[in-house]
C-alpha cells in the first residue's frame, strides 16, 4: 500500500466541515431558546443555550425512530429484490423492448410525488392498506424502484461477458448465474441502491403524511408535525426532532460504510 | 429545567406534555377534562379530522373529542394533519367517497370545500349556529346556506415592546392613525431599534397580514387597483424602503417575524391573538391596528370551523351534529379557545373568558369588529383574488414593481382568472 | 453480501480490459447469446415490469386526465369534468408565468447539474485515495441526506436570512455588504442553488465513488507504469471507464433536479413574484399551493416537465446504444 499523507485527511476533514455546517447550524437551532433565534447577527455557539427541544423530544419522538428504520429496510429490501434481476436484464440479457422499459423507468420517476400518493391513496382505500406499514414501505419503494434498476444497470453493463459466459460453460443456470455470480460481483450497486433507498424512505413525508396519518406506527417525518401548529412552530423542538432522527441513522451509515471498506481492501471481491 | 423560560417560550404546545409548569406559567390549563373514558358505546366509530397535529392522544384537547363521541354513544378516532396537507387530504377523501365524519378545517378552506359539494349544509345536519356572533360566522356562510360553525376566532393586532418605546419616547395611546403609527417607527429607529415586523409571504398568510392594511385604508378586495389600496401598498414599501421593517419581511412567516418581535430589538409586530400568551411572558402589549385616518381597522377573521362531510349514510349526521355541539358547548368551547388562545365565537363565550381574564377585552372587541376573508359573497373568488393580493405585494416590497403597477397587474389577472 | 464469493474464470487484467469500451468486436457471440436468454431476460424483467403497471400506470393516466379536461374542486370529488383537450396546454402556455418559470427552470436544473457534478465527482475522486479517515468522512457527506427536506430546507432559509442569517453576518465579517439572498428577485434563484447544488452533492459523490470503486486497480498500476500523470491518468483511463455511471447519473440528477421542489417551496415559495419559481414550483401552486386549487393545470404543466424528461431520457438511450455498439 502506498504511503498516506496527512494532507489529504487535513484537506478531506476541512471539506467535510465545510459541507456539514449547514447540519452544525441545525443544531445549534435546536439549542437555541426562541427569543433568540432571530438575533442578529446570530450566536455561532448557542449561548445562553436550552436543551428544552431535546427534553421534549426525547419524551414524544422515541417511537417514531423504530417505525422509521422498519419502514426504511423494509423498503430497502423491496427495492433489491425487483430492481437486481430487472437491472442484470437491461444491462446483459438484452430482452427485446429494453430500451422501451428504460424510459418507462424515467418517466415513472418524473410523476409528481402528490400525484402518486393521489394514486396509492385511491388504492389503498380500497385494499384496506391506509394506515399500515407495509402499505408505505410499498408505496417508499416506488420513489427507489426505478433508480435502483437503472443503476443496476450501468453497474452490471460493466461486468465482462466472459465471466457470465464461462459460468455457463461450467453448466450454471441462470439463476445461478446471477446469484453466484452476478449479485457478488455487484456489491457496490447494491450498496448504493440500498443507501438510497433506505435515504428516501426515511426521509419521506409526503407517503407517510398522505397514507399513514391516522396509523398506529408512524415515522419520525410525521413525529416532526407535532411541533408545527396551525399558527405557530416550534423551531427548536422541530430541529432537535431531525437531530436525534439522524443520530441513529448515522451511525448506521458509518457501520455500513466501515463494512463496505473493509469488504474491498480485504479483496474478496474483484469487479 | 428553565419552567418558566420553557413556559415563556412554547405554553400552548406544552399542554400537549401537560406539565405543571405550563399551568404556572399562566396557559389555562385545566387539570384534565370530563373524559371518563369508556368502553365503545355500540354507536360505532366516527373519524374526525383537525389541523392541530400538535395535540396528541394525552392533551385536554383529545381528551375532550373523545368524551364528546362518548356522550354521543360513539367511538371517536381522532387524527391531525398538518394545515395545508388538511385541505388535500379532505379533498381526497371526499373524492373516494370516504371523508372522515367531522372536519375541522381552517375558515377559509370552508368556502373551497363547500363549492366541492363535500360539505352538508347545518339545514341538512341540523347544527344550530343561532348565539355564533354573524361577522364569525360569516366565513362559513356560502350563498346564503352555513356549513359549519366557528371553534373560535382569531385577528390581527399590533403587539408592542413598551421598553423600546418608552426609551424612544414614543407614547402608544399616541397611535390613532398611519401617520402617527409611521412617525413612531421613525423615532424608533433613530433610537436604534427595528421599527415593525410582520408576514409579507407570498401565502395566503401574506394576504391575511395585508387585509388590516387594506381594509384599513378603505380598499375593496373585488377593486384590487383602487388608490385606498395603492396607498395600503405604499404603507408597507415606503417602510421597507425607510427601514422601518426588516428586508426578511418578504419571506417571514408569521410565525418567524414573530421570533423577530422575540429578540427584543423590535418595537411593533402585526401578529395574532394565538401570540398572546407568549407576548404576555415577554412583557408587550397590544393596541388595534389603526385605520389611515383613523379608527380601528377591519381586520380579518382567523381560525377554524366544525364541518359535516357529506356521507352517504346520512344517518350519521345527527349523532355527528350531536358531537360537535358537545364540543361547542360554552364550557368546553372555552377552555378550547384557552388552550388555542382564541377568541370564543359566542357572546357567553366571550363573557365567559372576560370574567376569567379582563386582559383580553381588547381582543375581544377587535374580534367584534372583524371580517371574513371570504364574507361579502366572495366565496371561492376569494382564494382567487387573494393570490393576486399577495402577488402584488411581494413584486412591490421586493422592489419588482411600483405599488401601482402591481396592484394593477393583479386586478388584470385577477379578473381575468375569475372569468374563466 | 456474499462477500466471499469469488468470480471464476477471468484474469484482473483481463475483466479491466473487458470493462473499457474501446475493446475490439465481440459481435457474434453476443448475439448468439442474445438469441437464447430473450426467454430469461423478460423472466428477470417481467417482476419490474409489473410493478410499473401496478403503481405507475393509474397515476400518470390519472395526470393525464386531470391535464385533459377541465377540473374544478367540484368535479375534483364528483369525478365528471367535462373534456378540454389541449385547452388547459393552451392556457399556461400563454400565461406570463411560463416564459420565466421555464427560463428558471432550465437555470435552476443545469446549473444545479453542473455543480453538483463536478463538486461530486471530484469529491469521489478524491476519496478514492483512501486516506486516513476516509471512511469515516465519506460517511459523513450523507448525513444531509437524513435530514427531512423540511428541516434541510428551513436551516438553508434560516442561514440566508438577509438580517439575522449566519451567511450575511460572515460577509459583513469579512468587509462585504450584506445580500439579500431570499428576498430580492436577483439573488433567490442563486439561494435555492446553492442549497440544492449543496443536498444534490451527495448523491453525486456516492454513486460516483462506487463506479471508481468498480475499476480495478490494475488499470491505474498499469497506467503509471506507462508514465502516465494523474491528470492525464484521469482523462485518459478513469473518465471514460465511468462513462456509463456518469451518463445515469447525470440522467437522473436531471430528472430529479426537473422535479425539484420542497427546497424552493420552504426557502422561498417560488418567490419574490417569479424570481425563483420553476415550472414544478408553478404546478405545486396551481394545485395545493392554493386555496383553491386548479388541478387541470396543475397536471399539464406536471406534464409539461415529464415530455422534457423524456426528450432528455431518449438522447441518453441513443448515447448509450452507441456507447455499447462500440
Amino acid at each position: 500500500m502506498k504511503h498516506r499523507p496527512a494532507w489529504l485527511t487535513a484537506i478531506g476533514v476541512g471539506v467535510t466541515a465545510v459541507m456539514l455546517f449547514p447540519v452544525y447550524w441545525m443544531v445549534n437551532v435546536s439549542l437555541t431558546q426562541t427569543s433568540n433565534m432571530r438575533k442578529s447577527p446570530p450566536n455561532l455557539i448557542p449561548v445562553d443555550g436550552t436543551l428544552d427541544g431535546y427534553t421534549v423530544v426525547l419524551r414524544q419522538q422515541l417511537p417514531y425512530l423504530g417505525t422509521s428504520l422498519l419502514v426504511g429496510l423494509g423498503t430497502v429490501a423491496l427495492t433489491l429484490v425487483l430492481a437486481a434481476p430487472a437491472g442484470y436484464s437491461l444491462a446483459k440479457l438484452r430482452p427485446r423492448g429494453g430500451g422501451v422499459v428504460n424510459l418507462l423507468l424515467l418517466v415513472a420517476q418524473m410523476i409528481p410525488a402528490i400525484v402518486m400518493a393521489m394514486g396509492f391513496y385511491a388504492i389503498y382505500i380500497k385494499l384496506g392498506l391506509l394506515d399500515s406499514v407495509w402499505g408505505l414501505i410499498l408505496a417508499d419503494s416506488t420513489i427507489a424502484v426505478p433508480f435502483g434498476v437503472l443503476i443496476f444497470s450501468a453497474f452490471m453493463s460493466r461486468i465482462p461477458d466472459e465471466l457470465l459466459q464461462a459460468a455457463r460453460i461450467d453448466g450454471a443456470g441462470s439463476l445461478r448465474t446471477f446469484g453466484s455470480i452476478v449479485l457478488p460481483v455487484s456489491r457496490n450497486g447494491i450498496i448504493t441502491v440500498s443507501l438510497f433507498a433506505f435515504l428516501w424512505a426515511w426521509s419521506d413525508f409526503l407517503f407517510a403524511n398522505t397514507l399513514d396519518n391516522g396509523g398506529s406506527l408512524q415515522p419520525i417525518t410525521l413525529g416532526i408535525y407535532a411541533y408545527i401548529g396551525n399558527n405557530n412552530q416550534q423551531w427548536n423542538a422541530i430541529m432537535a426532532t431531525a437531530v436525534v432522527a439522524s443520530v441513529p441513522a448515522a451511525v448506521l451509515l458509518v457501520l455500513a460504510q466501515r463494512y463496505v471498506a473493509a469488504g474491498v481492501t480485504a479483496g474478496a471481491v474483484k469487479d | 429545567m428553565h419552567a418558566f423560560r420553557k413556559a415563556r417560550a412554547v405554553c400552548a404546545a406544552l399542554l400537549t406534555v401537560g406539565t405543571v409548569a405550563a399551568a404556572a406559567a399562566g396557559c389555562s390549563s385545566s387539570g384534565g377534562s370530563a373524559a371518563s373514558s369508556s368502553s365503545s358505546g355500540g354507536g360505532g366509530t366516527y373519524t374526525f379530522w383537525d389541523p392541530y397535529p400538535q395535540y396528541n392522544n394525552t392533551s385536554d384537547w383529545a381528551k375532550l373529542v373523545e368524551s364528546c363521541g362518548t356522550q354521543a354513544g360513539v367511538t371517536i378516532k381522532r387524527t391531525g394533519f398538518d394545515t395545508t396537507a388538511l385541505t388535500t387530504q379532505a379533498l381526497l377523501a371526499a373524492q373516494q367517497g370516504k371523508a372522515p365524519n367531522i372536519l375541522l378545517v381552517d375558515n377559509p378552506v370552508v368556502s373551497t370545500l363547500a363549492k366541492a359539494g363535500a360539505l352538508t349544509t347545518t339545514a341538512t345536519n341540523g347544527l344550530a349556529t343561532g348565539s355564533v356572533a354573524t361577522n364569525i360566522l360569516g366565513a362559513g356562510v356560502i350563498n346564503g346556506s352555513t356549513y359549519g360553525v366557528p371553534i373560535g376566532a382569531n385577528t390581527l393586532a399590533l403587539y408592542y415592546n413598551p421598553k423600546i418605546l418608552s426609551a424612544a419616547g414614543v407614547n402608544p395611546s399616541s397611535i390613532t392613525n398611519w401617520a402617527s403609527l409611521t412617525a413612531a417607527l421613525a423615532k424608533v429607529k433613530a433610537a436604534g431599534k427595528t421599527g415593525i415586523t410582520f408576514s409579507g409571504i407570498n401565502t395566503e398568510e401574506g394576504s391575511f397580514q395585508f387585509l388590516p392594511w387594506f381594509w384599513g385604508a378603505g380598499a375593496s378586495l373585488t377593486n384590487l387597483d383602487s388608490a385606498q389600496a395603492v396607498a395600503a401598498l405604499t404603507l408597507w414599501t415606503t417602510w421597507l424602503k425607510d427601514g422601518y421593517a426588516p428586508n426578511s419581511v418578504i419571506g417571514d412567516t408569521q410565525t418567524t417575524a414573530w421570533q423577530e418581535f422575540q429578540t427584543g430589538d423590535v418595537a411593533f409586530a402585526e401578529n395574532g391573538t394565538w401570540q398572546k400568551a407568549a407576548a404576555a411572558a415577554m412583557g408587550a402589549k397590544v393596541i388595534q391596528i389603526p385605520g389611515e385616518n383613523g379608527g380601528e381597522a377591519p381586520v380579518p377573521t382567523g381560525g377554524e370551523f366544525f364541518t359535516i362531510p357529506v356521507q352517504s349514510d346520512t344517518a350519521t349526521y345527527a349523532t355527528s351534529a350531536k358531537i360537535v355541539s358537545c364540543l361547542s358547548a360554552t364550557a368546553n368551547i372555552v377552555k378550547t379557545d384557552n388552550t388555542l388562545n382564541y377568541i370564543a365565537p359566542t357572546k357567553a363565550g366571550q363573557q365567559a373568558q372576560l370574567t376569567a381574564d379582563p386582559s383580553l377585552s381588547s381582543w375581544v372587541s377587535a374580534v367584534a369588529v372583524a371580517q371574513a376573508r371570504t364574507g361579502n359573497n366572495l366565496g371561492t373568488k376569494y382564494p382567487v383574488i387573494s393570490q393576486q393580493m399577495w402577488t402584488a405585494v411581494q413584486k412591490a416590497e421586493s422592489g419588482a414593481a411600483t405599488p401601482a403597477a402591481a396592484l394593477a397587474a393583479a386586478q388584470s389577472a385577477a379578473t381575468a382568472a375569475l372569468a374563466k | 453480501m456474499r462477500s466471499a464469493v469469488r468470480p471464476r474464470g477471468g484474469q484482473p487484467r483481463d475483466e479491466a480490459a473487458a470493462a473499457a469500451p474501446s475493446r475490439g468486436p465481440r459481435r457474434s457471440r453476443r448475439e448468439r447469446v442474445i438469441r437464447s436468454t430473450q426467454w430469461t431476460a423478460w423472466g428477470f424483467l417481467a417482476p419490474v415490469v409489473a410493478y410499473l403497471g401496478l403503481f405507475y400506470a393509474y397515476p400518470l393516466y390519472r395526470n393525464i386526465d386531470l391535464s385533459i379536461r377541465s377540473y374544478t374542486v367540484t368535479s375534483f370529488v364528483s369525478g365528471n369534468a367535462p373534456f378540454a383537450g389541449f385547452a388547459n396546454y393552451r392556457a399556461i402556455f400563454a400565461n406570463p408565468t411560463f416564459a420565466p418559470a421555464l427560463l428558471n427552470t432550465a437555470v435552476f436544473v443545469f446549473v444545479s447539474i453542473a455543480f453538483q457534478f463536478a463538486i461530486g465527482l471530484g469529491l469521489a475522486v478524491f476519496f478514492h485515495r483512501n486516506f486516513r479517515l476516509s471512511g469515516l468522512l465519506r460517511a459523513l457527506f450523507l448525513v444531509p441526506w437524513l435530514l427531512p427536506l423540511l428541516v434541510s430546507a428551513s436551516t438553508w432559509s434560516w442561514m440566508l436570512n438577509s438580517d439575522s442569517g449566519v451567511v450575511n453576518a460572515f460577509l459583513q465579517a469579512v468587509g462585504l455588504s450584506p445580500i439579500d439572498w431570499l428576498t430580492s428577485p436577483t439573488w433567490s434563484l442563486g439561494a435555492v442553488l446553492i442549497a440544492n447544488i449543496w443536498i444534490g452533492i451527495p448523491f453525486n459523490l456516492v454513486i460516483m465513488y462506487s463506479g471508481l470503486q468498480g475499476i480495478p486497480p490494475d488499470v491505474f498500476e498499469a497506467a503509471s507504469i506507462d508514465g502516465a500523470s494523474g491528470w492525464q491518468r484521469f482523462w485518459r483511463i478513469t473518465f471514460p471507464l465511468l462513462r456509463p455511471v456518469s451518463a445515469i447519473t447525470l440522467l437522473l440528477g436531471f430528472v430529479y433536479t426537473l422535479k425539484v421542489f420542497d427546497i424552493i417551496w420552504i426557502m422561498t415559495r417560488g418567490g419574490p413574484a417569479t424570481s425563483s419559481t420553476t415550472l414544478a414550483i408553478w404546478s405545486y401552486q396551481l394545485s395545493f399551493g392554493s386555496l383553491l386549487p386548479d388541478f387541470s393545470s396543475a397536471a399539464a404543466v406536471g406534464n409539461v416537465l415529464i415530455v422534457i424528461a423524456v426528450v432528455f431520457a431518449l438522447v441518453y438511450v441513443r448515447a448509450r446504444h452507441r456507447l455499447e455498439a462500440l
